[in-house]
């Protein structure tokens, strides 16, 4: 597998299918990027208006004390006389006052020149309507939030944080705004809030009394509900980008992943399409699927498919040629034969029998090839019976001790049942070609090992010889029609390569398979077939 | 009188030299290359031994057609398949169409006269009684060699000249072993193993058809077959 693999993503920097996806499902991440962006925009348009409306809330407070100046220069004329007690109902009106223009969240002071106080109202505690959480969650986000609260609550504390309860003296006392407001000057200003996170903005707004300034009002507001208003935009939009993502991403994986399962079947299908005996067999994976996938499969199929004819066309090829070359042999071999019967010219002798000896060849290489093709008709319309084949084993290798005189046989064989389900003369009519081939392979002075012994339910029988291995170029290829790792000079007479062909076709009769490989000790070669045993 | 020979062949060398070789030895040769002509001339006077070959030209069966043309005229004249059709199924068709006997093209002329004296010998004598010097008798078995003729327990084995041939090989050494190659000199055929083994097993079933006990044609694994003696 890693062969192919390496094959199929040859190159350095080959990517599989889906790690491109996730490459491009990287795209994604703009989406967060781009929705902080605009949360960002949108608290700096909040925080503005945020800013006219506490300074406008300051103008207006100021402008009310301007229509009664009474209560500020009371407050302040009563204060420089007798600080002990202040008369209760200009105070209680200057407060009802403020109290009625303060806006929910904000607080208000009038100081006056002297940079004393004059009246406060309202403090900075949010007003608790703005965090109703149910109102914006769905139950979607609910989940998200639920998992990960621990993040949000690490980087967004709650704002329970205490506000300040009062000013502090350096917004107040030696601030330069207020001198400013005291000038006449309406001015507004950010700091921090004590909890570091939300800022307080500070608007004053001097209030004159005829045409001197007799006292500022200071408004201040915590930009806590913009803050923490964007931070549950930027919740949600994690969330909502969490789950898109997770669901996009996951989607892509999917995809991928099928694509390239289906691929890789059809990339295995493909490979096997053609299997060890050299038969075709069509693809299954995709055939019916009705994408670019399902259309490459039908392809392939296709080319297989006349991959298939061209080979049933090769196997029958025999077949035709001893049919095609019979009548032009007959032609010679008559001929020939009126020639001998005449009286011939002197010196002749020797020419005819040339001509004999190669007819002959011709003639063996013709009842080859008959041998093949009859073969094939046989199996085709074979009848069969049951027998041992331990019975025809034993007699076929007695007889090639005969046959073979210069090569020894060591058989061994199990005790075990060996019933087959086929044709006994065509089982020795296969021995005699793995015979004839481990005798032809054959070298040194080993004998030739046959065995026949049970696996479970299969009879094995393995023939093995000592002898040139298997060219690697033949491996699974030898079993076909007309292929021979036979050396063109080393032949005495014409091989085409039918033998193992003809194997193939009885072992496959008696529904089993054959394979040629070399030896585990790599001084020879091996053949082991296998055979279901007869029920 | 000289004996007639009819051949219908569609290759013209082929025909020539057939009808030379015949004709060298003394026989009257009429050649024809379709099936037509052939069948016209033989019903006017039907010759005493016909050579076929299966496909005519376009004609594919012609032969088939016209063997079963010839029984109809008469169901005694010999008649020869000679073809470069070597399927079993081929064989099996022609002898069904009452042939004596079906060879391959490229057997030599001289098996090819063997046969066809044998033919004439066969059905000349089959009109005349026995000679018994001519007789082998196998237990059940008795080969008539003059006539080409066997019976077993009696009952006459309607067998071809090739099967003639081959159970004479085996049952004259009852209990020798004979290779396929040695078979098929004696039955004056060059063919291929499984050819041998699909004349045997017709052989076989031939006998069997009038003694479901027959098993007298013994398979020897590895060498060949042999002629198992029984009482």
């Amino acid at each position: 597998m890693t062969v192919n693999s390496n094959r199929a993503f040859g190159g350095r920097f080959a990517l599989s299918i889906r790690a491109k996806l996730a490459i491009v499902a990287l795209v994604l991440l703009v989406i967060p990027w781009v929705g902080y962006n605009y949360v960002k925009t949108i608290e700096r348009l909040l925080r503005d208006n945020q800013v006219q409306a506490v300074v406008a809330n300051a103008r207006a407070v100021a402008t009310a004390l301007q229509d009664r100046p009474r209560l500020i220069e009371l407050r302040a004329s009563e204060a420089a006389t007798s600080s002990e007690d202040p008369p209760r109902a200009a105070s209680d009106e200057i407060k009802f006052l403020v109290t009625g223009l303060a806006r929910a969240g904000s607080r208000i002071w009038i100081v006056d020149r002297r940079l004393q106080l004059v009246a406060t109202a309202g403090n900075l505690d949010q007003p608790a309507a703005v965090l109703n959480e149910d109102l914006a969650f769905g139950p979607l986000e609910h989940a998200v939030r639920a998992v990960l609260r621990t993040v949000f609550e690490r980087v967004q504390r709650p704002s329970t944080a205490v506000t300040e309860e009062i000013i502090p003296n350096d917004v107040v006392f030696g601030g330069r705004e207020i001198e400013r407001a005291l000038d006449g000057t309406a001015s507004w200003r950010w700091r921090a809030a004590p909890d570091g996170r939300a800022a307080i903005l500070t608007a004053l707004n001097p209030v004159w009394v005829g045409d001197r300034v007799a006292g500022v009002v200071v408004v201040e507001e915590t930009t806590q509900p913009v803050v923490s208003l964007s931070n549950r935009a930027l919740e949600q939009l994690v969330a909502v980008t969490l789950i898109a993502f997770l669901v996009g991403a996951l989607t892509l994986f999917w995809f991928a992943s099928s694509l390239s399962s289906r691929l890789r079947n059809l990339r295995d299908e493909a490979e096997n399409a053609i299997d060890s005996q050299g038969r075709v067999r069509g693809l299954v994976a995709g055939e019916h699927a009705r994408d670019e996938i399902g259309d490459l499969s039908r392809g392939f199929s296709t080319v297989l498919e006349r991959l298939a004819q061209y080979n049933a066309y090769l196997e029958t090829l025999a077949g035709r040629l001893t049919h095609e070359l019979r009548t032009p042999i007959a032609v010679v071999r008559s001929s020939l034969d009126n020639i001998k019967l005449q009286e011939a010219a002197p010196g002749s002798d020797v020419y005819l029998g040339r001509a004999e000896e190669g007819l002959n060849r011709l003639e063996t290489i013709l009842t080859r090839m008959s041998e093949a093709t009859r073969l094939e008709q046989t199996v085709r319309t074979g009848e069969r019976e049951t027998f041992d084949a331990k019975t025809v084993l034993a007699g076929c290798i007695a007889g090639y001790s005969a046959a073979y005189p210069q090569r020894r046989f060591a058989l061994t064989m199990t005790d075990e049942p060996t019933l087959l389900s086929g044709a006994p003369d065509l089982f020795a009519q296969m021995l005699d070609k793995l015979a004839a081939n481990a005798v032809d392979f054959a070298s040194g002075d080993d004998p030739i090992s046959v065995a026949l012994y049970r696996r479970e339910n299969t009879v094995v029988l393995r023939i093995s010889n000592t002898g040139p291995l298997l060219p690697a170029e033949m491996k699974g290829r030898l079993f076909e029609s007309m292929v021979s790792v036979r050396k063109e000079s080393a032949q005495h007479e014409p091989h085409l390569g039918l033998g193992l062909y003809i194997v193939r076709q009885i072992a496959e009769f008696h529904g089993g398979s054959a394979t040629a490989t070399n030896r585990a000790d790599g001084k020879g070669v091996e053949f082991e077939l296998w055979f279901p045993v007869a029920a | 009188m000289r004996r007639r020979i009819a051949i219908v062949e569609d290759d013209a060398v082929i025909r020539a030299n057939y009808a030379d070789v015949l004709t060298k030895h003394g026989y009257e040769v009429s050649a024809y290359g379709a099936r037509a002509p052939a069948l016209a001339a033989m019903r006017s006077r039907l010759p005493d031994l016909v050579l076929l070959d299966i496909g005519l030209g376009d004609d594919v069966d012609g032969g088939f057609k016209l063997c079963q043309d010839l029984r109809a005229l008469s169901a005694t004249l010999p008649v020869v398949f000679l073809t470069a059709r070597d399927g079993d199924f081929d064989l099996v068709s022609g002898l069904r169409m009452g042939a004596d006997d079906y060879v391959t093209k490229n057997m030599s002329l001289p098996h090819l006269l063997a046969r066809v004296s044998a033919l004439f010998r066969r059905a000349e004598l089959l009109r005349e009684p026995a000679q018994t010097d001519s007789i082998i008798e196998r237990g059940p078995l008795t080969l008539d060699l003059n006539r080409f003729a066997i019976t077993w327990r009696g009952v006459p084995v309607d067998l071809t000249l090739t099967e003639f041939w081959l159970v004479h090989a085996l049952a004259k050494f009852p209990g020798h072993v004979k290779n396929r190659d040695q078979l098929m000199s004696e039955a004056h055929i060059v063919v291929d193993d499984s050819t041998i083994t699909s004349h045997i097993k017709r052989i076989r079933r031939k006998f069997s058809a009038n003694d479901v006990k027959f098993d007298c044609v013994d398979t020897v694994y590895g060498l060949g077959y042999r002629w198992k003696a029984v009482d």
